[in-house]
């Protein structure tokens, strides 16, 4: 038992990871709210980004940059960070335009909540 | 000219991308604009056909490293014969869909100005098509799918209903889902094996999986179920049918028969080029794909047995066929194998002549219901021939080309001397009969109406005709194009 | 927004927040940052502008057109940047390869085409950021 609580604590960033992961989960799946739905989306996300930092991370390194004062010192990997550069524009552009979305569906329906959307569809589909 | 054929991988890739960018200065001039499509379209299967003979031909695939960086610190592509294999198909299919959507488009994208935009983003799809296809690097599967996956919800969202924003709505929400975990999946694979590159990637995993077998697992549940929302196996596809039928009908063909093929291409590539055969049977994963592959089949015929709308009830379709290909990837021999790409190709072509020639129909009568329909065959003979030829090569009938790939799928599980899946695949064949013909039948054998129903203008009568064309003879003489296949089944199981 | 406060401020300091996303755009391969810090730093300065001294002067100052062509061109830049190593007869993107003065490492003028491949593409995502602000401000219609 304590080598799993020490090996949690010294592996917080994954522990970290794992329960944002699916505190966004939850959300995306169990809220009607298009803005909660988005947000969960967010969160899962940065579960990841987190996850890949944690990866590249070396205790006691250095940032990897070459400057003639730390020649020696141990680098930490740039490669995931550089990565999750490119997944945190993804991940902006999705936002993006999921917000636009959700703005159009505002302007027809007056609602963001998905339930309220999908009656009202029902509705106008009877008619 | 060797310069051309050296560069040819990164061509493929670029070419649409770059002339995707200059579209924009012509937003006002849509005839140009088309035409730029079209021809970069046929540039592109040129292409590819130049890189499919060379890759045939010389039996070797053909690697590019970006930059001049080798393998392990640069970006490499790889164009053996799976890539050149998907490459075709996807070259070929976008051709036609863009001859299909010129002068059609302004009425279902809502205003002039907006056409060029729906360019923009399937010329974007395309080259993250051909990316999908060509990429060898684990990190890049994943930024192509999000930029497919964004240029398909635009696509979606392109319509100017609000059923089509609801749509690509939660069509983004269920795909990012899923390319977050595709991400998760990338992200276990780095962190045990430290490469990006699927060569590399695939010796490390390979030394080391036993000591972390509980990573190996994560890492497999993550990629499963990330691709498996991506391209709408069967109890994740709860976005495709919205998504499929609300797009413009260009769209829904070129995201049914091109888009998800994408992402089952990345899925064939990552199980079998990184975690290869030996994990894959430590881990039972062709199982599970197998067993994945039977349930989508069985419930997506019956789901589009249900469906009333025809283009609700092709996208259904969609999701049994997606079955096939996953059953396939799962049965880990030859035969099967080749079957489930040779399906892949026929099922794209398919796919697309049926969602175009639906489309046509929809237009020009204004109904979107089945029964509604009824005599449109006599009316519009072109669009509805396309649409027989299109379901018969989807049931599955001697001489179509679904036929093919059905029956090395057949084989295939035979071999195995697992009887199951053949069952699935005739009972599947029988539903899917079941769904398609009474549209047939309604169409030819039900009174003419009045109405003034035409056919489409020339060039989506030449899309339409091109397509069915090629199912045909796909179906007749597949004779290299099933050599490909063949040798890519090869290429894939060599990885031990 | 009629603050006397905010507009004189906002004048003396936006030019400084521009300048040094331009710094951190151009510095990209020689320090931490790069194109897309840099550039967000040059969109938010414009953002800034927008919210201080209203949208009608914003855009007056950033008609659409010009965004958009920015964004695509900022794109092409990128691949024509790439299409340098074809034409030189060795792979995309290639940089030294290319026959391209790489400079002197960890001077402004090292790295060759980096330095203009990161200058298109922050300009480029200056400009994003600004059209997605406008585009989710701008509600009418």
């Amino acid at each position: 038992m304590s080598i799993l609580i020490e090996k949690l604590i010294i592996n917080y960033p994954y522990f970290f990871a794992v329960i944002l992961l699916v505190i966004g989960a939850l959300t995306v799946l169990t809220r009607s709210s298009l803005f909660k739905k988005l947000f969960g989306i967010s969160i899962m996300e940065s579960a990841v980004f987190i996850m890949f930092i944690a990866a590249g991370n070396i205790r006691g390194g250095t940032e990897p940059i070459l400057n003639g004062h730390n020649t020696g010192a141990v680098y930490i990997n740039p490669l995931p960070s550089a990565l999750m550069l490119t997944g945190i524009v993804v991940s902006v552009s999705v936002n993006a335009f999921a917000l636009a979305l959700i703005m159009r569906l505002y302007k027809t329906y007056g609602t963001t909540d998905a339930n309220r959307i999908a009656e009202l569809r029902k509705e106008v589909a009877d008619r | 000219m060797s310069s051309v054929t050296a560069n040819l991988p990164v061509l493929v890739v670029i070419a649409p991308l770059f002339v995707a960018f200059i579209l924009t200065t012509f937003a006002r001039r849509i005839r140009l604009v088309e035409g730029l499509v079209i021809f970069i379209g046929i540039l592109g299967f040129v292409g590819a056909g130049f890189l499919a003979a060379n890759v045939f031909i010389k039996k070797t695939p053909m690697i590019y490293q970006v930059g001049g960086w080798p393998a392990p610190w640069g970006i490499e592509l790889k164009a053996g014969n799976v890539s050149a294999f998907f490459l075709l198909v996807a070259a070929f299919v976008s051709v036609p869909v863009s001859l299909f959507s010129v002068n059609n488009l302004s009425d279902e994208v809502g205003g002039k100005e907006r056409v060029t935009r729906f360019y923009v983003l399937y010329l974007l799809l395309c080259g993250a098509m051909a990316g999908m296809a060509v990429t060898n690097d684990l990190f890049n599967v994943f930024v192509l799918v999000e930029v497919a996956t964004l240029s398909c919800c635009g696509l979606v969202s392109s319509r100017n209903r609000p059923r089509a924003a609801e749509a690509a709505f939660s069509y983004l929400i269920m795909a990012t889902l899923g390319s977050t975990l595709i991400l998760g999946g990338i992200g276990f694979i780095y962190i045990i094996t430290g490469h990006l590159n699927m060569g590399f990637a695939h010796e490390g995993i390979n030394k080391i999986w036993q000591s972390n077998p509980h990573v190996v697992w994560m890492a497999f549940s993550f990629i499963l179920v990330g691709f498996g929302v991506k391209s709408a196996l069967f109890p994740l596809h709860v976005w495709l049918p919205d998504a499929h039928s609300a797009a413009p009908s260009p769209a829904s063909a070129i995201l049914s028969g091109v888009a998800v093929k994408g992402y089952l291409i990345c899925l064939l590539k990552i199980l079998y080029n990184v975690f290869g055969c030996t994990l894959m049977r430590e881990f039972v994963i062709h199982r599970i794909l197998v067993l994945a592959g039977t349930v989508a089949i069985i419930a997506g015929s019956i789901l589009a047995l249900m469906q009333i709308e025809l283009k609700r009830r092709l996208a259904f379709s969609t999701v049994a066929q997606v079955g096939y290909i996953i059953m396939g990837i799962g049965l880990m021999n030859t035969k099967g194998l080749s079957g489930t790409l040779f399906y892949l190709a026929s099922h794209a072509v398919i796919k697309s002549v049926l969602f175009l020639s639906a489309g046509a129909m929809i237009a020009a009568s204004g109904k979107k219901n089945i029964n509604e329909l009824a005599g449109i065959g006599r009316k519009m003979p072109i669009t509805m021939a396309a649409f027989t030829i299109g379901s018969l090569g989807l049931t599955g009938i001697p001489l179509f080309s679904g036929f093919i790939g059905k029956w090395n799928l057949i084989v295939g599980s035979l071999e195995l001397g697992n009887v199951i899946p053949a069952v699935v695949i005739v009972v599947g064949s029988v539903l899917c009969a079941a769904y398609l013909f009474p549209v047939i039948r309604v169409a030819y054998f039900e009174p003419v109406p009045e109405e003034d129903w035409k056919d489409p203008r020339l060039t989506q009568k030449i899309a339409l005709i091109s397509l069915a064309l090629a199912v045909l003879i796909l179906g007749i003489i597949p004779g290299p194009f099933l050599e490909l296949a063949e040798r890519a089944a090869v290429e894939l199981l060599a990885l031990k | 927004m009629k603050d006397f406060i905010l507009k004189r401020i906002s004048a003396v300091i936006l030019p400084f927040i521009c300048i040094y996303g331009f710094y951190v755009i151009l510095h990209g391969h020689i320090s931490p940052g790069g194109s897309f810090a840099g550039g967000i730093i040059v969109g938010l300065s414009l953002i800034a502008f927008a919210t201080v001294y209203g949208m009608k002067k914003a855009r007056a100052e950033l008609p659409e057109k010009a965004l958009v062509s920015i964004e695509s061109y900022g794109t092409l830049w990128y691949v024509i940047m790439g299409l340098v190593g074809i034409f030189k007869g060795v792979p995309f993107l290639a940089n030294k390869l290319a026959g391209v003065n790489v400079g002197e490492q960890g001077t402004l003028f090292s790295g060759g085409l980096i330095l203009l491949i990161s200058a298109g593409v922050g300009i480029r995502v200056a400009s994003t950021i600004v059209t997605l602000f406008f585009a989710l401000v701008e509600d009418e219609s």
